[in-house]
């Protein structure tokens, strides 16, 4: 079982180098990240991008890139397609986004898996290694769907089932996040989340269980009136593996709240039903980046060792 | 401004005693925070309901029950209803949720006629006192408004800056949140948070400034807003944010308070007179803040 992102790292050391398609790495921190990334040893990586701008940047940060395979295009669009479908193909293990828009990749996995005959839900997982919790959680979906509808709502929650089986976790709690409180009456979230615990309940989703707490509160202070901050111990709650979000609003605000709190790292990736895409956030810098690499390596192993089967 | 619940703390104290109705209140119920509260001058309660439960109360405090001002009123609804006509009558200062559930009891104290309802919405504002900064923040709405139109945004805008004021930032910064910090009318809060930015521009809400849509990351941190092309005054150093949604609103306020161990106090505004809510999700170490936040409160609604 995966608990942390050191686990992580150390199977990335260990297992790597995977093959990783950077779709155009056209910005300092995303090239300081892939260049670490190959020294390591966790990745061959395989750039796509405008040649230019992919030399000019690798020449600032000292990245030697004259022996990587490189795939010269200028089209955002087109670097897209190209790095999932090599993805889908199998010519690479994982694929990574760098200065390009997300949408435009998820237009591209989109693509492939209905290609492939899936037609699956893309979402993205963003995980969480909180100091203190023995064990892996995520927020989900952070990146994709505005506003699921139960039915997306229930294919987020498989794709991050199935990522969380990867890990070594073979019956993830999963938690049905909602803003229901005392006032204004049931918000449909919460209809959802009692939904989704007898769809769980019948083996829907996979394996895993839907807990009953919809909210932190939930968690941590279950059916008391109140709770002191200082009592407050994650060690000893029983805190999910995975966090199913409201919206996409929702997600993106609680998943980034790391920013603003200690002892918390975050790893995003998208589960793709061929291997992980890494989504960086435009925001992320060369270290969490790195780990975001380090965290695709991670999954494409358990992937080719059958973990999930 | 506010520097932290300490300094909210002696400016409270520094107001003179505030009369407090407590209701309803049935036996057994737990009067910590009260306690704390009355100890330190700031208040003076008067309790509605049930006599017995005073007993101990005075007890602690080495009174007699019949010294303590409380009116007997056993049914919970007619204790309430009394409090809130003391309220209206000027007997009482700030009304103090007792034992009845939020739900029922805001039904109640949100009634335009009958309650204390003044504004176009009530919310609930969750102030913090975040270690690492050097002062309060606000997060809004976190308890009332569901999925608030633009009209309700509109107000709860006007609410959060009301109790900045109070809180004394002159020219309070607002990051208006989104998932994104593009307008993209596929997502509705985008162009909500622009609509209030473009708003704030031409001052229609006074001496504030508000930015949005921001994403969290480009709210707090001006390095992640910079990278994404974001220059503005409110990135990193925002004073107040604006929530897309409650699910957004509660679940970050719940967040900051048990992941990330943050101290917090409510306040409802868009009422008339101060209400101390008492909501489940506020630390008991922070309950005395509630009261301190209305007595500051008094008189500036």
């Amino acid at each position: 079982m995966i608990r942390s992102f050191a686990d992580m790292d150390r199977l990335a050391s260990q297992k790597g180098p995977k093959r990783l398609v950077v779709l155009a790495p056209e910005d300092e921190e995303f090239m300081l990240a892939v260049r670490e990334s190959a020294a390591k040893g966790y990745t061959r990586p395989v750039l796509i991008g405008d040649r230019e701008k992919m030399e000019r940047l690798a020449d600032q940060v000292r990245y030697d890139i004259t022996g990587a395979e490189k795939i010269y295009e200028k089209n955002r669009q087109a670097i897209a397609d190209l790095g999932i479908k090599m993805l889908f193909s199998g010519e690479v293990d994982i694929a990574g986004k760098g200065q390009i828009p997300t949408a435009y990749i998820y237009r591209a996995i989109i693509r492939e898996e209905s290609k492939a005959g899936k037609g699956k839900v893309v979402s993205v997982v963003s995980l969480w290694d909180i100091e203190g919790l023995d064990h892996l959680t995520c927020f989900t979906d952070t990146g994709v769907n505005i506003t699921p509808d139960y039915r997306t709502k229930a294919e987020i929650v498989r794709n991050a089932v199935f990522l969380f089986h990867l890990l070594g976790y073979p019956k993830p709690k999963v938690c049905v996040l909602s803003g229901k409180r005392e006032v204004n009456g049931d918000i449909p979230s919460y209809q959802d989340c009692l939904a989704l615990k007898k769809a769980a309940a019948s083996g829907e989703l996979g394996s895993c269980e839907v807990m009953e707490a919809a909210s932190f509160l939930d968690i941590f202070s279950p059916g008391r009136k109140d709770f002191r901050r200082g009592d407050i111990d994650i060690g000893k709650a029983d805190f999910p593996h995975i966090m199913l979000v409201p919206n996409l609003a929702t997600g993106n605000i609680l998943v980034k709240l790391d920013f603003a709190m200690k002892n918390i790292r975050r790893r995003s990736l998208v589960m793709s039903s061929r291997g992980p895409v890494i989504i960086p956030s435009r925001s992320d810098f060369r270290d969490s980046i790195l780990g975001e690499i380090a965290a695709g390596v991670t999954v494409a192993e358990q992937i080719k060792g059958g973990a999930a089967s | 401004m506010m520097t932290n619940f300490e300094q909210i703390r002696s400016e409270a104290k520094a107001k003179g005693k505030k009369k407090m109705v407590v209701a309803p209140v049935p036996a057994g119920m737990d009067f910590t925070a009260l306690s704390e509260a009355v100890s330190e001058g700031m208040v003076a309660p008067i309790f509605i309901g049930s006599s017995d439960a005073m007993s101990p109360w005075a007890k602690a405090r080495g009174k007699k029950a019949s010294d303590i001002e409380c009116v007997e009123e056993p049914d919970a609804l007619k204790a309430l209803a009394l409090a809130i006509e003391k309220l209206r009558k000027g007997e009482a200062d700030i009304l103090m949720r007792g034992d009845m559930a939020p739900g029922p009891f805001l039904g109640i104290v949100l009634d335009r006629e009958k309650g204390l309802l003044k504004e176009r919405v009530a919310s609930v504002v969750s102030v913090f006192d975040p270690p690492s900064v050097n002062r309060v923040t606000m997060v809004t709405d976190t308890y009332i408004n569901s999925f608030p139109s633009i009209v309700e945004k509109v107000a709860i805008t006007e609410n959060v800056i009301r109790l900045a004021g109070v809180l004394g930032f002159a020219t309070p910064k607002i990051a208006a949140l989104s998932a994104i910090e593009q307008v993209n009318p596929a997502i509705p809060s985008t162009m909500d948070a622009a609509i209030l930015s473009k708003m704030a521009e031409r001052r229609q809400f006074g001496d504030v400034v508000l930015e949005g849509p921001l994403d969290i990351d480009c709210a707090v941190s001006r390095r992640a807003a910079t990278r994404k092309g974001v220059h503005s005054a409110v990135t990193g150093h925002g004073d107040i944010y604006l929530m897309p949604n409650v699910e957004a609103g509660l679940l970050m306020a719940e967040l900051t308070v048990f992941i990330g161990q943050t101290p917090m106090a409510c306040a409802l505004m868009g009422v008339s007179r101060p209400v101390v809510l008492n909501l489940p999700f506020v630390p008991a170490e922070n309950r005395v803040t509630e009261i301190e936040l209305a007595v500051l409160l008094c008189g500036r609604l």
